[in-house]
């Protein structure tokens, strides 16, 4: 029998708090991949808002077709940031991105400045990164998204792209250069 | 600026804390995920395609807005006698798109089936190979041909006589 899961803000354990086999498995997979998840989605998207719902759907699709994992194969990582992958694409498809971020839309931006003023130049430094990052490929974002945001290394995101290792990591030397190339301009 | 490098490295989003309970109680709700609505491009597809249609048959089916004049009756191919007609098919006060002349046997003044055709030149120029020595050339001026209007157009016949048309064509005058 599995261990209970425990969450930081509801110390009892989960399955007291009697919640169903699929939110127990939403639980468990928020606590283990949402944070990555949620950057690897906030690198590519505008807003704090539209990353939180696509996050969302990324997990509610998963728990319906939660079936369609074969553990045997290992952990859902990969197959989780597969759904996010097609979330994101179908919501590009469906809107427009904005490559003009205002300061305004990094509420969820995580800081370790002491002071009112380093935050606000840090802001200003990672408004400047996203927007730059926002003129880049599709292709170029993703790789960004999953090394940087998501913090895997080029031979993870290369396994979630379905491409090797040494590919992912070209990729992602390319999207740098073209990055830094944005932000020259 | 720090090197890119560094700062994505550093770049950390935080998902608000309630994300995770409002999803615990979409799944307990037994919500289902937004279905993959198909792009507008593809939802405008058709209509681009019907657009497309139309105005290919606007331009190379659907008949124009064009106008027949029927004119009678003039010696046009020299015999001497004013039996000849000649119908013009022409885009209002544009080009000209058909010409035949024809010789009016039943005196209708107009072409029947009771009528010779004599020449029929459709949109592209021609003259027929073997012109008859002794041929004449017939104008008659000025007549509103192609609807237009205002009576600026000259009939142009080249005939070998008594009844023998090689060629014709309408021209305007500027």
């Amino acid at each position: 029998m599995p261990p209970p899961i425990i969450d930081s803000r509801h110390p009892e354990p989960a399955s007291a708090r009697n919640e169903t086999p699929a939110q127990l498995l939403c639980r468990q997979w928020y606590q283990a991949y949402g944070r990555p998840l949620y950057n690897y989605l906030r690198f590519q998207v505008a807003s704090p808002d539209i990353a939180e719902d696509l996050a969302a759907e990324v997990f509610l699709r998963a728990v319906r077709r939660a079936d369609s994992f074969n553990p045997a194969r290992g952990d859902p990582r990969a197959w989780l940031f597969r759904i996010a992958q097609n979330a994101l694409r179908d919501h590009i498809r469906q809107t427009r991105r904005r490559p003009n971020i205002s300061l305004g839309s990094f509420r969820d931006l995580a800081y370790q400045a002491p002071s009112p003023e380093e935050r606000l130049l840090w802001e200003e430094e990672v408004a400047r990164l996203v927007g730059a990052l926002a003129t880049l490929s599709a292709r170029d974002q993703e790789i960004i998204g999953l090394c940087y945001g998501s913090q895997f290394t080029p031979a993870d995101a290369g396994e979630i792209l379905g491409i090797r290792g040494s590919s992912a990591r070209m990729r992602l030397w390319r999207a740098l250069r073209r990055l830094r190339e944005a932000l020259s301009e | 600026m720090r090197d890119v490098h560094h700062v994505l490295r550093q770049m950390r989003f935080e998902p608000r804390s309630s994300l995770l309970p409002e999803l615990l109680g979409r799944v307990g709700r037994g919500d289902q995920p937004t279905p993959p609505r198909p792009y507008r491009g593809r939802r405008w597809r058709p209509i681009g395609l019907a657009a497309i249609v139309t105005g290919l048959l606007a331009v190379f089916a659907l008949p124009r807005h064009q106008v027949t004049v029927d004119s009678c009756c003039y010696d046009l191919d020299g015999g001497g006698v004013p039996d000849d007609g000649a119908v013009v098919v022409a885009d209002r006060n544009g080009r000209v798109s058909r010409l035949s002349v024809y010789e009016d046997r039943d005196t209708s003044r107009t072409l029947t089936e009771a009528d010779v055709v004599r020449l029929v030149r459709a949109g592209v120029p021609m003259a027929e190979h073997s012109i008859h020595p002794g041929f004449t050339t017939i104008r008659h001026c000025c007549q509103d041909l192609d609807g237009g209007g205002p009576p600026d157009d000259g009939l142009l016949v080249i005939a070998t006589p008594p009844d023998r048309v090689h060629t014709a064509a309408i021209y305007e005058l500027r």
